[in-house]
């Protein structure tokens, strides 16, 4: 398996001082520079907002997360079903698999406003939305992963006349699992993309609409605030995906690549 | 008794192995030997069911090797060893079996594992074990099958001079116990000589069988035979017709 080069515990040391210094310059910036509180908050003010009002960030976090969730999962569904198919279904490949290639280009933000036309204006289109945009690095990455076994294995569950259901278990699925993680975190990273993009359009609840109206207010604060929040819940659902990741490996005693 | 008829393998308009014509009995242990790009492997692919002929027949019994494949009874060890890498040593060789739908027996492979030297890595995965561990493993998974007919291919290709030769001797006194019928390719023409009762010799462009030999060593095979003036004898034979066919 492929070998990397894993960042140790003690690693961890370098991102958070570069936080840290982050943090500073921004304070330092709001503090020594000459930019209105208005324009740009300092970090303790957006600390304040929150811890003022936690419910309101918290209860737009759930509604982000909801559609995160449900359109998250729809869309790693069909994606990992249709990557089977292609795998698995020749006629289907040749017919289908060019497009899924090509469709990588088109940025699939665009159409949020098309959704809107066909689906309206409710929770149905994020869900849609966010279901489409999980959808692609899905298919793409478990296809190529479960065309990853060598032909030799095949030779071998042949030679003993074992049957398709068989090599796609034990040999074809367990070769695909770190492309289908790589998928997975991609995907992850996107559905909170599409959350927030679908809140633009169409939510009148979620973090993206709470930024949207701190923008429209003209409150940056606000907007810094639901963007931390937004920060914390992307790398909630990252990390997940990493420690499930991680056990999946170890069981597997494949290599763990972050 | 397998059995090969005129057997031909063409991939494209490349003709790979052509008009084979070759007979072997249950219990014996052939080798095929011949250059490298010959046709050895496509061969023994024909032989496992593995490669349909483009003319031709095989048959395994009188039957499709595709009927001994269903009842477990064909053993390969592949030129690359095949190993699954997140299964250990010991899962690798019981799983094989499991395919097959053979009654597991654990002991079996790990008393298997044993006997190839390979004690204490049961549990390591191939990752974690050598070019020529690696092979063993893979020898003993396709023994472990339990299959009448063994098919190997280069299997010591990665294996040190001393290892091969014990390797040989083990399979020689396996193939003795348990009467398999064992067909070997491999490129070195004494490792031929030492391991079977026949050397087919193949050459190239368009593979086919160029000559049989049948191998008469007396006393039993080890070591020490390996020095003798009767294999030496046989294996210039076999050299020298590899080279009159190589010019
Ligand atoms: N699937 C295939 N498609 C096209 N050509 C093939 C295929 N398999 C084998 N060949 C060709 O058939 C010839 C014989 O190949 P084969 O693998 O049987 O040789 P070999 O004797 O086993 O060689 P080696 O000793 O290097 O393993 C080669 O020229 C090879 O390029
Ligand atoms: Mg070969």
């Amino acid at each position: 398996m492929t070998e990397r080069i894993t960042v140790t515990g003690s690693g961890a040391v370098y991102p958070a001082s570069a936080l840290c210094a982050g943090v500073a310059l921004w304070w330092a910036l709001t503090e020594l520079g000459d930019i209105p509180p208005f324009l740009l908050p300092a970090p303790d003010a957006v600390v304040a907002r929150l811890a003022g009002n936690p419910e309101l960030y918290l209860v737009n976090a759930l509604y982000t997360l909801e559609k995160v969730v449900y359109g998250g999962a729809i869309g790693i569904g069909a994606g990992i079903a249709l990557a089977a198919f292609v795998a698995y279904v020749p006629w289907f490949r040749r017919a289908v698999y060019p497009y899924l290639v090509t469709v990588r280009v088109l940025p699939k933000l665009a159409i949020a406003p098309l959704l809107l036309i066909y689906l309206g204006t409710g929770m149905t289109t994020a869900i849609v939305f966010v279901a489409l945009i999980t959808f692609f690095p899905l298919v793409l990455n478990t296809a190529a992963g479960l065309d990853r076994t060598p032909t030799a294995h095949h030779y071998l569950l042949r030679s003993v006349d074992a049957g398709p259901i068989e090599r796609i278990l034990y040999v074809d699925v367990p070769y695909a699992i770190p492309d289908i993680f790589a998928g997975l975190k991609q995907s992850v990273t996107l559905a909170v993309v599409g959350a927030v993009v679908a809140e633009w359009v169409v939510a009148d609840n979620g973090l993206g609409f709470l930024i949207l109206m701190g923008s429209e207010n003209v409150r940056p604060d606000v907007m810094l605030a639901a963007l931390v929040v937004l920060l914390l819940v992307g790398l909630a659902l990252y990390g997940i995906v990493v420690l499930v990741q991680r056990r999946v490996h170890e069981r597997l005693g494949l290599e763990v690549l972050d | 008794m397998i059995d090969l008829e005129n057997v031909d393998v063409a991939f494209d308009d490349f003709t790979a192995v052509a008009n084979v014509d070759l007979g072997i009995d249950d219990g014996e242990f052939v080798t095929v030997v011949g250059p490298s790009g010959c046709g050895k492997t496509t061969l023994l692919r024909a032989i496992g069911g593995l490669q349909e002929p483009t003319a031709g027949r095989v048959t395994i019994d009188d039957r499709a090797p595709s009927v001994a494949q269903e009842v477990g009874d064909i053993g390969f060890v592949f030129q690359q060893h095949t190993l699954l890498p997140w299964k250990s040593a010991l899962e690798n060789v019981v799983f094989l079996r499991k395919m097959a739908d053979k009654p597991p027996d654990r002991e079996g492979a790990h008393a298997l594992l044993e006997t190839m030297g390979l004690d204490g890595f049961e549990d390591a995965r191939p990752a974690a074990l050598s070019g020529g561990m690696k092979q063993r493993v893979a020898i003993a998974r396709a023994i472990h099958l339990g299959a009448d007919v063994l098919l190997m291919d280069e299997p010591f290709g990665e294996l040190d001079e001393i290892t091969r030769d014990e390797l040989g001797v083990e399979i020689r006194s396996l193939w003795r116990r348990e009467r398999k019928t064992i067909v070997f390719v491999t490129h070195s023409v004494p490792e031929a000589v030492f391991l079977g009762d026949r050397c087919v010799v193949m050459r190239d462009q368009p593979g086919r069988i160029e000559a049989t030999f049948d191998i008469d060593l007396p006393g039993p095979r080890d070591t020490e035979s390996l020095g003798s003036q009767a294999f030496q004898e046989q294996v210039a034979a076999v050299r020298q017709t590899l080279h009159e066919s190589y010019d």
